[in-house]
């Protein structure tokens, strides 16, 4: 029979009745013989009677709102034909991604944003916002912690075959976090992981010779054409710069990540 | 068994489960858990702006990783990446502990609370305002833990959205929950 030390942990269980019938036999036998552990049990049942009484906050509406309409932008839309892509011949995947730049299509189609085109650069637009996932989702996302861009951009050095330039160390309203080798299509990035409050924001910084890159004219962003797309409710900005291509993901609007990208462009 | 993965390797080809993208079906289960992770995010995070942008990012990951959803309770797979998001978001940056204050052996669990043939009246007496300061007074891991366990979830649920073993899970919510009856003394009074 267990003793008092070993009915001290399922106390709160059985009081809630919550042990697995073994358990449950064993503290029954040890509580119908101790008269400490029956008032602990009893204790333990008047907490759980107390924590009920807490009351509930309720979501605001607004958050239910937005909510759904993410939701709503992220299913597929059966009626929305998936725009081609580099094959990839892995089971899934191409499913995934056709799912996401239909729903990005959709979301280019219905708001009309400006500057905006879904087409042409599905396949590396939903490739950098996979990153950024990756990115954000990982427990620990910095392979380098940052104190200021002058300690990670020395980490990149002999992890690279390019030297990554970024005219931005981060500030109070973007501060600079970490940063992490990627990879995008056949290439290694470089991420930079910058915040904005409690946004994630990626930056990758990558050689772009042989992607499919937007054609045409893009928005005018101080010295640099910048296309700016929405793909799975993310805002992303591509641009090219002295050779290098750029890619900036973030889940906040195009009007902060214009406002990072002019930073980090030295504008 | 196939396990949940969180929705961490979102991006990475061989990562590809079941689903794709969100069905409407998957999307309007998880957004019925919506008020019972916003009650816990406003908790974990002490206040509605943290608290919503909180939810956001979980809802977020969630419906991207739909695919990494392999069945089980998706309750606890959204508090799960609800916690993730919490520690990503919360805590970069601030040392963490290696051993939290829930896994020290100091014996709280351990001595008897003192002695008090008073204490099942007085919780019987206590309103939710005072269970509430009591709450928000202790550390985050223990508030947690006694939330959660609030909501009803299993030890083995439990277990799965902390990341650690069933064991801890017993030991670490009996600590807790001594800690809160400690709290709860001084409250209604």
């Amino acid at each position: 029979m267990i003793d008092c030390r070993e009915m001290r942990p399922l106390a709160a269980g059985y009081a809630a009745g919550r042990l697995a019938a073994p358990e449950r036999a064993e503290a029954a036998a040890h509580l119908a013989t101790c008269a400490a552990c029956r008032e602990r049990a009893a204790i333990e049942g008047a907490l759980d009677d107390a924590l009920a009484r807490l009351p509930r906050h309720r979501a605001p509406a607004a958050l239910r709102r937005a909510l759904e309409e993410r939701l709503a932008a992220a299913i597929p839309s059966p009626a929305a034909s998936p725009p081609r892509r580099r094959a990839r011949g892995l089971r899934g995947w191409g499913a995934a991604l056709a799912g996401a730049c239909a729903a990005a299509a959709l979301i280019v189609t219905v708001a009309r944003l400006p500057g905006v085109r879904g087409h042409a650069t599905g396949g590396l637009v939903a490739d950098v916002v996979s990153d950024h996932l990756r990115v954000v989702s990982s427990a620990r996302p910095a392979a380098i912690e940052s104190g200021g861009i002058h300690q990670v951009k020395p980490w990149f050095t002999g992890k690279l075959d390019f030297a990554p330039r970024v005219a931005f160390s981060g500030d109070d309203e973007f501060p600079l976090v970490g940063g992490n080798i990627g990879h995008l299509d056949d290439r290694k990035t470089a991420e930079f992981l910058f915040k904005h409050r409690l946004h994630s924001i990626t930056l990758l910084v990558f050689m772009p010779d042989g992607l499919s890159w937007p054609a045409g004219p893009g928005k005018r962003l101080g010295r640099l054409d910048v296309d700016e797309e929405i793909a799975r409710g993310f805002s992303v900005l591509l641009w090219r710069d002295q050779g290098l291509g750029y890619a900036l993901v973030s889940d906040v609007n195009l009007r902060d990540l214009e406002q990072l990208a002019t930073q980090i462009n030295g504008g | 068994m196939r396990t949940n993965a969180i929705p961490r390797d979102e991006g990475r080809p061989g990562a590809a489960g079941p689903g794709v993208s969100p069905s409407e079906g998957f999307g309007r289960e998880a957004l019925g858990h919506l008020d019972a992770l916003y009650d816990h995010a406003r908790r974990l995070a002490g206040n509605a702006a943290d608290a919503d942008e909180l939810v956001q990012e979980c809802y977020a990951r969630a419906f991207a990783g739909a695919r990494t959803f392999v069945g089980g309770n998706l309750k606890a797979w959204l508090f799960k990446i609800l916690r993730n998001v919490f520690i990503d978001l919360r805590r970069r940056g601030q040392p963490q502990p290696v051993v939290g204050e829930l896994d020290v052996l100091d014996g709280a669990d351990e001595r008897e609370l003192l002695r008090d043939d008073r204490e099942l009246d007085h919780l019987r007496r206590l309103v939710a305002g005072d269970i509430e300061a009591a709450l928000g007074a202790l550390s985050e891991e223990a508030r947690a833990i006694v939330l959660l366990d609030v909501e009803g979830f299993t030890e083995t649920e439990m277990a799965d959205v902390l990341g650690c073993p069933v064991g801890t899970v017993k030991s670490r919510l009996s600590r807790a929950r001594t800690l809160l009856r400690e709290r709860l003394k001084e409250y209604g009074r």
